[in-house]
C-alpha cells in the first residue's frame, strides 16, 4: 500500500480513537446539545458547541493563511440547495428519535448501548435505502439550487474570509469569555473519570483541524454508511446494487495534502478513498468510547429497552440515514467543519436541524418517553 | 418516614433519566420537598448524572450522586 493511503488511515484511526475517548468521558452529545434547549430551555451543551465552531473558524482560517490548509473550501462542498435544509430538518427529527446523531451514536454503542447499536442499524438500513430515491431526490437537489457559483458566504459576497471569520471569531470570543466568567460554561460532573465538556470542545476541534491538515477534510462519516449498507445489501441483492446509479458515483475526486495525484471515492461498497479515510475513523470512534468505559469499568451491554423506545431508535435511525444522504452528511461534518468556514450548505443544513429538532423533542414526549 | 420513589432507567435512550425524573418531580414535588417523599434514580447514563442534579437543584431540590457497580445512583430530595 502506498504511504499516502497508510497516511490517510493511521491518522483517521489516530483522530477517531481521540474523538471517541474524549466525547465518552465528556458525554459530548451534539443531539443533546440542540434537543435540550427545545426540552428543558438548558443551552448549557450549545455553549459548548459555539465554543467549538469559534475555535475551529480560528484555527481553520489561520491554517489557510499560513499555507497549512491548501484545499479551501474543503471537497465534497457544493452549490447550497434547498435539499440542505430539508435533510437538515429530517435529521433532526431523526437524531432525537433515535437518541444520537450519527457519531454521537457510535460512541454511545462503543460503550455498549444496544439501543444506539439498533439506532446505527437503522442508519445503515436508511443510507441504503436512499440509493432508490437518489434519482428523484438529486433532479430537486438541482432544481432548487440557491446560488450556483458560491460554496461560502464569503464567496457568496465576493470578500475575503478574513473580512468576515475575524470579526465573526473575535465576537464569538468575547461572549464566551463572558459566559466563562459568568460561570455558565462548566456544571458539577459526577461520573467518574468525566471530562469537561469545554475541554472536549476545544480537544475536538484540534482534532478536526488535524484532519483538515493531514487529509484534506474535517471529520465526515455518513458517506460510509452507505458503503457498508450497501456492501451488507449486495450479500443479499447483489445485482439490484450494481444497478443503483447512486452505488456508481464518485463524488470524492481530489489530491489530498500528501498525495501527488488525485483519489477517489464515493458510496458503493468498493474499498476505495473514502473506505480509507472514514473507515477508520468509525471503528476508531467505537474504539475509543470502548477502551474509556473499559478502563472506567463501565462497559457493559444493556438489553431493556422499552418497546416504544426501540422502535423510535429504529426509526430515527432510518431518518438519519435517508437525512445524511439527502442534506448530503451529518451534523458534524456541517457543524464543526462547515459552519467555521460559512459554507453555505453547512448554514443551510443547521438552519433546517433546528425546526427539525424541535419537532422531534415533540414526538419524543407525546409518543416514546412519557 | 420518608417514602422512597425508586425508578430504574438503565438501558434506555436519552433523555428518559430527566424526563421521567421531572414528571416524578412534577408529582411529587410538594412531598419531595416536605421531606416525606426522596425519588431515586438509578441510571448508567453518565449524562444524567450532571444534568439531573443541576436541573433539580435549580428546581429548590437536593441531590446526592452515588456510583454502583452498574450505574449511578441519584437522590433526590428536599428538606434536611
Amino acid at each position: 500500500m502506498e504511504q499516502g493511503y497508510l497516511l490517510i488511515i493511521a491518522s483517521s484511526l489516530a483522530i477517531g480513537l481521540t474523538a471517541g475517548f474524549v466525547m465518552h468521558r465528556a458525554d459530548f452529545c451534539v443531539t443533546a446539545s440542540f434537543r435540550d434547549m427545545f426540552l428543558f430551555r438548558n443551552f448549557f451543551l450549545i455553549r459548548q458547541m459555539v465554543l467549538l465552531v469559534v475555535i475551529s473558524m480560528v484555527l481553520f482560517e489561520t491554517g489557510r493563511l499560513a499555507n497549512v490548509i491548501s484545499l479551501y473550501p474543503f471537497p465534497l462542498l457544493g452549490a447550497p440547495s434547498l435539499a440542505n435544509a430539508v435533510g437538515g430538518f429530517i435529521f433532526g427529527i431523526g437524531m432525537v428519535l433515535a437518541g444520537g446523531c450519527v457519531v454521537g451514536s457510535l460512541y454511545k454503542m462503543g460503550s455498549g448501548s444496544t439501543a444506539s447499536a439498533l439506532a446505527v442499524a437503522g442508519m445503515l438500513g436508511g443510507s441504503a435505502a436512499y440509493a432508490e430515491i437518489h434519482p428523484q431526490w438529486s433532479a430537486f437537489a438541482k432544481s432548487t439550487v440557491l446560488l450556483k457559483d458560491a460554496i461560502t458566504v464569503p464567496q457568496w459576497l465576493g470578500m475575503s474570509p478574513s473580512a468576515l471569520l475575524v470579526p465573526l471569531a473575535a465576537g464569538g470570543g468575547i461572549w464566551l469569555v463572558r459566559e466563562f466568567r459568568a460561570g455558565r460554561m462548566s456544571r458539577p460532573g459526577f461520573a467518574k473519570g468525566h471530562l469537561a465538556p469545554w475541554r472536549a470542545a476545544v480537544i475536538l476541534a484540534l482534532l478536526g483541524f488535524a484532519s483538515y491538515v493531514v487529509i484534506g477534510m474535517p471529520m465526515g462519516i455518513t458517506t460510509s454508511y452507505s458503503k457498508l449498507g450497501a456492501g451488507i445489501e449486495s450479500l443479499f441483492a447483489p445485482a439490484h446494487v450494481e444497478h443503483l446509479a447512486y452505488f456508481s458515483l464518485q463524488p470524492l475526486n481530489y489530491t489530498p495534502p500528501f498525495f501527488d495525484h488525485a483519489i477517489q471515492g464515493g458510496p458503493g461498497p468498493r474499498l476505495d478513498a473514502i473506505a480509507a479515510i472514514q473507515y477508520p475513523l468509525i471503528f476508531g470512534i467505537i474504539g475509543g468510547a470502548m477502551v474509556s468505559a473499559l478502563r472506567l469499568g463501565e462497559w457493559r451491554l444493556q438489553w431493556r429497552l422499552p418497546r416504544r423506545q426501540l422502535l423510535s431508535v429504529l426509526s430515527g435511525g432510518l431518518l438519519l440515514g435517508l437525512a445524511a444522504r439527502m442534506a448530503p452528511s451529518c451534523n458534524v461534518w456541517h457543524l464543526w467543519g462547515g459552519v467555521p468556514i460559512l459554507a453555505l450548505q453547512s448554514l443551510l443544513f443547521v438552519a433546517g436541524l433546528l425546526p427539525g429538532t424541535w419537532v422531534g423533542a415533540r414526538l419524543l414526549t407525546r409518543f416514546v418517553v412519557r | 418516614m420518608t417514602q422512597t420513589i425508586d425508578i430504574d432507567i438503565r438501558g434506555q435512550i436519552c433523555p428518559s433519566c430527566l424526563l421521567l425524573a421531572l414528571k416524578e418531580l412534577n408529582h411529587h414535588g410538594a412531598a419531595v420537598r416536605a421531606g416525606s417523599i426522596e425519588i431515586v434514580v438509578t441510571t448508567d447514563d453518565r449524562q444524567a448524572t450532571a444534568t439531573i442534579p443541576a436541573t433539580a437543584e435549580r428546581m429548590g431540590f437536593r441531590t446526592e450522586v452515588t456510583r454502583l457497580d452498574d450505574g449511578y445512583r441519584i437522590r433526590i430530595f428536599g428538606a434536611t
